[in-house]
């Protein structure tokens, strides 16, 4: 039985045929390249972009000020992206290696093993790390040779460093994108500011997607008199214009970068709800989901494992789209002043210094993250785009 | 009631569907049994409620807007309509199996067949995970597909329509059970598949003593493999009968009708017999016998037209519901 296992070969899952579909388009595959991009230049922001040096050599002394400046949450999101990545590398290898009848427990306990690394982690972190302030400016040590050796990142400025003397300084060869009304670098604000707009994209439409998928899963199965009241109620959510709600609700609570997030995912969900409700009235009458009727599965697994994955698709293409427009709600509430609060670079924020106090317009300070915002949305809105392309044909052929 | 050799047995079963245009009377009065290690036919054409009475057996009717609103469903002794969510959960799949009309999507397309087996394996008999895989290859060996260690890893979009058709029965015999409820099995599948499927269905019983019940609008089919066979002609039965005497002798003109229409080795020259006419909507039933419009001895006669005759036992041992029908007519009926 053994050997047996080992010559079998994986048949070519639902996931992988539409990854083959969605690999033929080389134009999208460039823009998923850039969103991965944009990804690793979240995590890896600090060290891109900081005051601090990777090493230097003090009274003959080597010191790391990068790694103790870093703070806590810093490093949980190191953490998390390594063992995320280590997980990607597991299911990838599983899929050749694992056999087929006992992945789905290898999965699961891969998962799990992942998530306690990553809660713990984060937990110890935060009780270890202290929050340091190291005022120490490295670079007139250096200048005034007090320091040796010293290692900078590729963008020398720290983030919530101010330099009065500096200001309103278009682009030049020590600031490549200008500098702000405080005199921080454009460049190094941007680099941060990316890990807002992802985490702002990414929770807002994780919040929405699941409250999206419980009420349409309810709504879908039950039908009758709940699914009428409910859809009136999701017409009625939809009547509502959601940006003047948000402003609104941003006006009364404190403006953290947690409140922007929950309001968002509080307020765009009924697309979600619409979406999952119509699949899953649709699968209701699938014979699949009566012959698992048939065959005596609980509700549990008829609906979360029988119609979820069938229904998941149209979530899916919205959440890419949702990511793009949570982006762009964010970078609209920071613009008017509802988003997070300074000195937390955020892209919104920094196009919203283009009109200076003086009344002058700093182009530099308009142009480069209205070009982040708006590659960024397009990357996921063409990513979305042919992901739906990539399931629409598949679905039609195979189901 | 175990001890006589019937496994199912119903009795009285009526069925409604409470829609906007009114209630439609999909099965009325409906009662035969099941014998164990036997194959039970239900015959009639589409819309003559055999699906819905398949259905209610296995307390798959949607409510709303389905009803099942009299009868009993006794299987093994206990009666199906009274058992719990719970309780019907453990009978089905486990106890009572169901292979649907349509292979093409009656599996689900996201898992493989592997990991579907093995869901119901697992399920209702208890097993490891790996025991359950291996029962898995067992079984798709078991209903005839070629390199099972191999088909049991795909998908099944990646098998045809017949091979889908074998793992569905696969996952419904996986856990032995007494019954297995074929609804018109073989409707989407090509001819030559057909017969495999139903020689498939033989073997599997032979092997493992299950009743099967057979539901089909081919007489074809019910001849050869059934035991016993009621005809349904919208809602109600309306012959019941050994599958042998029916052949012989049918009493019904419907079943007359539709042995008729069959094509037969021999048969030459003229054109098949047709019933005319259609069958009825259950929300437009006629009055009196249903079958009246359609019916060459009674389409003119007053009392077809006005008062519908019962499914009524003979004294030969067949029940059949007509007023022409020898023997049928008792001394106190309704003369008109």
């Amino acid at each position: 039985m053994v050997e047996n296992k080992q010559q079998k070969t994986w048949g070519t899952s639902y996931g992988e045929m539409v990854w083959k579909e969605f690999a033929k388009s080389k134009f999208t595959l460039c823009w998923l390249g850039f969103i991965i991009l944009l990804f690793l230049l979240a995590i890896f922001a600090p060290f891109l972009a900081n005051d601090k040096p990777f090493v230097i050599r003090i009274a003959g002394q080597l010191h790391w000020p990068i790694f103790k400046a870093l703070t806590a949450s810093d490093y949980s999101i190191l953490l998390a992206a390594i063992v995320a990545l280590i997980q990607f590398l597991l299911v990838l290898r599983n899929r050749r290696c694992v056999d087929p009848s006992i992945r789905a427990g290898v999965l699961w306990r891969q998962i799990t093993i992942s998530v306690f690394i990553v809660l713990v982690g984060i937990i110890l972190l935060f009780i270890f790390i202290p929050r340091r302030l190291d005022a120490t400016d490295y670079k007139s040590m250096v200048a005034s040779g007090k320091a040796t050796g010293a290692v900078f990142a590729p963008v020398p400025y720290g983030f919530g460093r101010t330099d009065l003397k500096v200001r309103e300084q278009p682009p030049n060869r020590q600031h490549w994108l200008g500098t702000d009304d405080v005199g921080s670098d454009v460049l190094c604000r941007l680099i941060h500011g990316s890990r807002i707009s992802l985490s702002v994209g990414f929770v807002a439409v994780g919040i929405s997607s699941i409250i999206g998928i419980i009420i349409g899963a309810i709504l879908g199965y039950s039908g009758g008199k709940t699914d009428f009241l409910g859809m009136r109620l999701v017409e009625i959510m939809m009547a509502v214009p959601v940006f003047f709600l948000i402003i609104t609700i941003v006006a009364f609570f404190p403006r953290s970068l947690f409140n922007i997030m929950l309001i968002i995912g509080l307020t765009t969900w009924t697309d979600d709800a619409r979406f999952v409700r119509a699949e899953f009235f649709k699968l209701r009458r699938q014979d699949f989901v009566q012959a698992a009727v048939s065959l005596g599965l609980p509700l549990r697994s008829i609906l979360f494992r029988h119609m979820l994955p069938n229904a998941i698709a149209p979530v899916l293409v919205n959440a890419t789209f949702g990511i793009a427009g949570a982006i762009f709600i964010e970078a609209a509430l920071s613009f008017l002043g509802f988003g997070v609060a300074p000195p937390t670079p955020s892209w919104g924020q920094i196009l919203s210094l283009g009109v200076s106090t003086t009344g002058r317009f700093l182009w530099w300070l308009t142009l480069f993250p209205g070009l982040a915002i708006f590659f960024t949305v397009l990357a996921y809105n063409l990513v979305g785009e042919t992901l739906r392309d990539a399931i629409d044909p598949r679905l039609r052929e195979s189901v | 009631m175990s001890d006589n050799g019937i496994l199912l047995d119903i009795k009285g079963l009526c069925v409604s569907f409470f829609t906007e245009d009114g209630i439609a009377r999909a099965v009325q009065d409906v009662s035969f049994s099941v014998k164990k290690g036997k194959t039970f036919a239900l015959v009639g054409e589409s819309g003559c409620g055999k699906s819905v009475t398949a259905l209610s057996v296995m307390r798959l009717i949607a409510d709303p807007p389905g009803k099942i609103v009299a009868g009993e469903i006794n299987f093994d002794g206990r009666n199906l309509l009274e058992l719990s969510d719970q309780r019907i959960r453990a009978v089905r799949g486990n106890r009572i199996a169901m292979i649907f009309q349509e292979p093409m999507t009656s599996l689900n397309p996201v898992y493989t067949v592997g990991e579907q087996i093995v869901e119901v394996i697992r399920l209702h008999q208890k097993k490891e995970e790996a025991e359950a895989w291996d029962i898995a290859t067992e079984m798709l060996r078991k209903v005839g597909i070629s390199d099972p260690a191999q088909r049991v890893a795909e998908y099944p979009h990646q098998m045809s329509g017949g091979m889908r058709q074998r793992v569905m029965i696969a996952m419904a015999i996986s856990c032995k059970p007494e019954l297995l409820i074929a609804d018109e099995p073989t409707t989407a599948l090509d001819v030559t598949i057909q017969a495999q499927i139903l020689d498939l269905l033989d073997e599997l019983q032979e092997q493992s003593r299950m009743s099967i019940l057979l539901i089909t609008h081919n007489l074809g089919i019910v001849a050869e493999r059934a035991e016993d066979v009621a005809v349904m002609y919208a809602s109600r039965i309306v012959e019941l009968s050994d599958c042998r005497s029916l052949f012989d002798q049918p009493l019904h003109p419907y079943t007359q009708g539709l042995l008729q229409s069959l094509p037969r080795l021999g048969f030459t020259g003229k054109r098949l017999y047709t019933i005319p006419g259609i069958v009825p909507e259950p929300l437009r039933f006629p009055a009196g016998c249903k079958f009246h419009p359609r019916c060459p001895i009674g389409c003119n006669d007053k009392r077809c037209q006005t008062v519908e005759p019962q499914l009524r036992l003979l004294d030969n041992g067949r029940a059949v519901a007509c007023w022409f029908a020898p023997g049928y007519e008792r001394p106190d009926d309704p003369k008109i």
